[in-house]
């Protein structure tokens, strides 16, 4: 009887249909499905353009309503919770922060580690949702979902205790925050936040800023160590 | 105060480089007073390599012949450390002269813009420099928004 499975040819037709089929997922032969292929891999050390008055990256003032323009008018730094060694929050610890953070990325949660005050964002891209009715935090609640090369954090729950940057920009508890980080290439991600506050904004607005890779470590903070500067400090406006 | 105004008259006044608050806890001018830049020269008699500024501190001899321990505030160690600070690079015993801006309650307390060392080279006090600030302050060295 004569052989019909002549080996090299059957071997030459299952790899052409192996990699029709890699081409045809995108080479992502792993998962079969474009829409589960691994999201890009923020993990590393970043840092933001300091930006201590966000106006300046926004432009212009934000949207105030009346209430947010009259807390803002009368706001000092003396009053910012940073003077008083309080957490710095979300989005000001990447734009406000001075200092680096690194982003360990797992499945499941992908933490930010800020060295201002080595603080911490947890967020959770499990699936889960926000839980209902949650006391405020000084990082809120934050959930991640991947849109193509975009991580889109949502974060809920936010202490009106901190501060958006150093000028006094402020916010309620009412404060939602959506940031999208966007994976530009190795050393670089596109990161936007919106803000959304109905108590201090008229509508939601956002800035951009890149955050770079840094060659460094997270280094020690301890704000209490050896603070001395607070008996100094006085009132900038009367 | 008589003392306090012939010691001042013996500092050399002139016009600094604005600062660029870079302070890791509070803005520049919540401690600062902009108007009042100096430089003084004297002797390292401690260094404070620590958060959440570094502090450093000069006897500094006025005209009058009076010693005065001046305090001075520089950046965060961890952004000066990045810009080439070690914690002994200020030494006891070394004769320094620092630039910058007294404090607004008038102690003898005054941050430090830059440092020139004994080899002569002048370091950045963390006021600025290598710290990206391409958004602008807070509050510039005018006070104004």
């Amino acid at each position: 009887m004569k052989n019909y499975f002549h080996a090299p040819t059957l071997c030459a037709a299952s790899l052409f249909l192996v990699l029709l089929f890699v081409n045809a997922c995108g080479g992502r032969v792993s998962s079969g499905n474009p829409q589960a292929a691994a999201p890009p891999d923020l993990n590393g050390i970043w840092s933001a353009p300091f930006t201590p008055d966000i106006s300046k990256a926004l432009g212009h003032q934000p949207p105030f309503t009346t209430y947010g323009a009259a807390r803002f008018a009368k706001e000092d730094e003396f009053d910012d919770p940073l003077t008083k060694c309080l957490p710095i929050g979300p989005a000001r610890g990447i734009q406000a922060g001075i200092m680096p953070f690194q982003i360990v990325q797992t499945p499941a949660v992908l933490t930010i580690l800020f060295e201002n005050q080595h603080t911490f964002r947890i967020i959770h891209t499990d699936g889960r949702s926000h839980p209902k009715d949650a006391d405020p935090t000084w990082f809120g609640d934050s959930i991640g979902k991947w849109d193509g090369d975009t991580l889109v954090v949502d974060t809920v729950g936010l202490d009106d205790r901190t501060w958006l940057d150093t000028a006094g920009h402020e916010h309620s508890d009412q404060l939602h925050l959506v940031e999208r980080f966007q994976k530009v290439d190795n050393n670089s991600i596109k990161w936007t936040v919106t803000f959304e506050d109905p108590k201090f904004f008229t509508e939601p607005w956002s800035i951009t800023l890149p955050i770079a890779r840094q060659n460094t470590e997270i280094m020690s903070y301890s704000c209490e160590e050896n603070e001395k500067d607070r008996a100094h400090l006085r009132r900038t406006k009367k | 105060m008589k003392t306090m105004s012939s010691f001042m008259l013996g500092l050399a006044f002139f016009i600094l480089p604005l600062p660029t608050p870079v302070f890791a806890h509070h803005g520049f001018a919540v401690e600062f007073d902009k108007d009042n830049p100096l430089t003084l020269t004297g002797t390292v008699t401690k260094m404070e390599f620590m958060n959440p500024h570094i502090y450093f501190y000069l006897d500094v001899k006025g005209k009058d012949g009076k010693v005065v321990n001046w305090a001075f505030e520089g950046g965060p160690p961890n952004v000066i450390y990045r810009q080439g600070w070690r914690k002994d690079t200020l030494k006891p015993g070394d004769v320094v002269t620092v630039k910058g801006f007294r404090a607004k309650d008038g102690t003898h307390l005054a941050s430090c813009s830059t440092v020139k060392l004994p080899d002569g080279r002048e370091m950045a006090g963390g006021t600025g420099g290598a710290s990206q600030n391409a958004y602008g302050s807070a509050v510039a060295a005018d006070g104004k928004k």
